[in-house]
């Protein structure tokens, strides 16, 4: 089941003075986002992520394309009763307390009385700030506010969960905890939705990704889809290969780092990667182990923006 | 239910700000001195400010009681509607900032309950200090000269609401501009403009003798809350106001309802504009 599809969504801008000028925020962008699974927004600062999620939850207005969201149009009161939301550097009252936080947003949800007390007792206990409910939250440190805000997108129980940059300023080890978090809402059957540049974090929970650069989608599908085309090797060779023997194999494939005795191939099959070993045996020189090497999404990421892909 | 929760996070916001304390300091001030300044003769048959009779020319043929009543009332609502503007005109900026904007709109609220329950609240917070002021001199005029003035209650009362259509015009304009600063400082002209607005014929008409001139100013003045009307008609509550007299020589004593209900139909209008400007905004 579909819980999130657009089409064509794109978003212009307007700026400067006089509102001539025009910052293309989005530009056609088509994505869905199927229930229970976790999908990654990735790009760089300016992208258009933190647009995509505002536009979905009608905090802002697509300029062209339509979208929906579990299945009604954009704007319905529905979509943001059952989601939930924590945007990036986001701001509470600071004369309230952590509870106070947690019951302001459930009264805004339609939560009251002692359900909603001992909802927000209980989230602030999984995020860690127990002790810190009845501390006014100008006092929280920045992964404390990080979490105030996670309890505060989970207060609804949501279908469907946006994270706008949600381990931005939180130490290791509540990274793992907030990680754990998502990992048990999927299991519940949550949608979530990520929007991150922090790639590794990306690549430990997402099950689809896109990756999203100057408002456009580049690529859309899952870790080992993205990263799979490439395949890379690590050949550790006997002794330093010559400048002679490099453009040789520059010559076989468009990608080779030869850094003393280790050199990285990208080659698009196992054939290609037989003539550079018999390039190298036939200038005498001993192979003596070759490791296969997955590519990171990272490293996929930085060649996909690096490519100038989206401009 | 969650508009109801929106106002009290206000009225809350707008206590720890500061601003809505300062206000009501001020108001104990002002209660505090009429406390300490009025009392009856020792015979009861006059009314003693620091311990002098009101001269009888003073009164222009009123009560001791209505003419400083009256004087207070005119004196002070000056200072509610600056001070009261100043306290919770940041309000509605305070709600637009980055950051918190987002997570108020991904709510399930609409924007338009939203920012009238904002605005309300704003309001609500004003309001109470007003009636809580009204209150204690009432009280304080009774216990002290035996007299309990309905009419002044209600008198403050009608001025709690010239603040409520006031602040529409601020709501607006915070809403447009996203500044504290900025919606003070037009509201603050949009009450002088008012005051002209409302003695146009005997000022601002004679500037320029030209009839398209003058019509302009009377949609102006009916488009937009009156606030001098409506504070000088609330003064009329209390008694006939000698004071009149300086809005001209054809201008009625008598009070009127009239100014507070092209003021509600205006503010409406203009809450209705603002809120539809809101919903279109992106944040």
């Amino acid at each position: 089941m579909t819980i999130v599809e657009t089409q064509g969504l794109s978003k212009t801008f307007r700026a400067g003075v006089f509102k001539k000028g025009q910052i293309e925020a989005l530009r056609d962008v088509s994505l869905s986002v199927e229930a229970g699974e976790i999908f990654g927004l990735l790009g760089p600062n300016g992208a258009g992520k933190t647009t995509f999620v505002k536009i979905l939850l009608s905090i802002s207005h697509p300029t062209i394309g339509v979208a929906r969201v579990f299945g009604h149009k954009l704007g319905a009161l529905s979509i943001r009763q059952k989601s939930g939301y924590l945007p990036e550097n986001h701001r509470y009252p600071q004369f309230l307390t952590g509870l106070q936080t947690l019951l302001l947003f459930g009264n805004l949800h339609g939560l009251k009385g002692p359900i909603l007390k001992g909802k927000a007792q209980s989230l602030l206990q999984r995020v860690g700030l127990k002790d810190w409910m009845n501390i006014k939250i100008k006092r929280y440190s920045k992964g404390m506010l990080q979490r105030l805000g996670m309890a505060q997108a989970l207060l609804n129980d949501p279908e469907l969960l946006f994270l706008d940059e949600p381990t931005d300023g939180v130490d290791p080890v509540g990274r793992k905890e907030i990680r754990d978090v998502l990992k048990g809402l999927k299991a519940h059957g949550a949608t979530i939705f990520l929007n991150s540049h922090l790639l590794s974090e990306v690549e430990l929970i997402c099950d689809r990704v896109a990756i999203l650069n100057k408002g456009q989608v580049l690529r859309v599908g899952t870790i080992s889809e993205i990263t799979a085309p490439q395949l890379e090797y690590e050949i550790q060779l006997e002794s330093a290969i010559s400048e002679r023997l490099s453009e040789t194999i520059r010559s076989i494939v468009r990608e080779a780092h030869a850094n003393d005795r280790v050199l990285r191939v990208a080659v698009p099959d196992k054939h290609v990667l037989n003539h550079v070993l018999d390039a190298i045996r036939k200038e005498g020189i001993l192979i003596e182990s070759v490791v296969p090497r997955r590519a990171s999404l990272e490293d996929y990421f930085i060649k996909v923006l690096q490519s100038g892909e989206g401009t | 239910m969650k508009g109801v929760a929106m106002i009290v996070v206000t009225i809350r916001e707008a206590i720890l700000r500061g601003t809505l304390i300062f206000y009501f300091a001020v108001g104990n001030i002002i209660v505090a001195f009429v406390a300490f300044a009025i009392k009856a003769s020792p015979d009861g048959s006059a009314v003693l400010v620091f311990g002098n009779p009101i001269p009888a020319k003073s009164l222009m043929g009123i009560s001791p009681v209505d003419f400083l009543l009256i004087q207070l009332q005119r004196s002070s609502t000056s200072a509610i509607m600056f001070l009261g503007i100043f306290a919770v005109a940041g309000l509605i900026p305070s709600m637009l900032e980055k950051g918190t904007a987002e997570l108020y709109l991904s709510k399930p609220l609409s924007r338009t309950s939203l920012f009238l329950s904002r605005s309300f609240g704003a309001t609500i917070a004003i309001a109470l200090n007003i009636l809580y002021f009204a209150l204690v001199i009432w009280a304080l005029f009774g216990i002290k000269l035996g007299v309990w003035h309905s009419g002044f209650l209600l008198s403050c009362l009608m001025v709690a609401i010239a603040f409520a259509f006031y602040f529409s015009v601020v709501a607006f304009t915070s809403l447009l501009t996203r500044s504290q600063g900025f919606a003070i400082m037009l509201g603050f002209v949009f009450w002088f403009l008012s005051s002209a607005l409302e003695t146009r014929e005997y000022g601002i008409y004679k500037l320029w003798d030209n009839q398209v001139y003058h019509r302009i100013l009377d949609i102006l003045y009916y488009a937009t809350p009156q606030i001098s009307g409506m504070l000088e008609n609330a003064t009329r509550l209390i008694g006939r106001n000698p004071f009149d007299r300086m809005l001209g020589p054809q201008a009625t004593a008598d009070f009127t309802i009239m100014p507070f209900v092209y003021s509600l139909l205006s503010a409406s209008a203009i809450y209705a504009l603002a809120a539809r400007y809101f919903s279109k905004q992106d944040y």
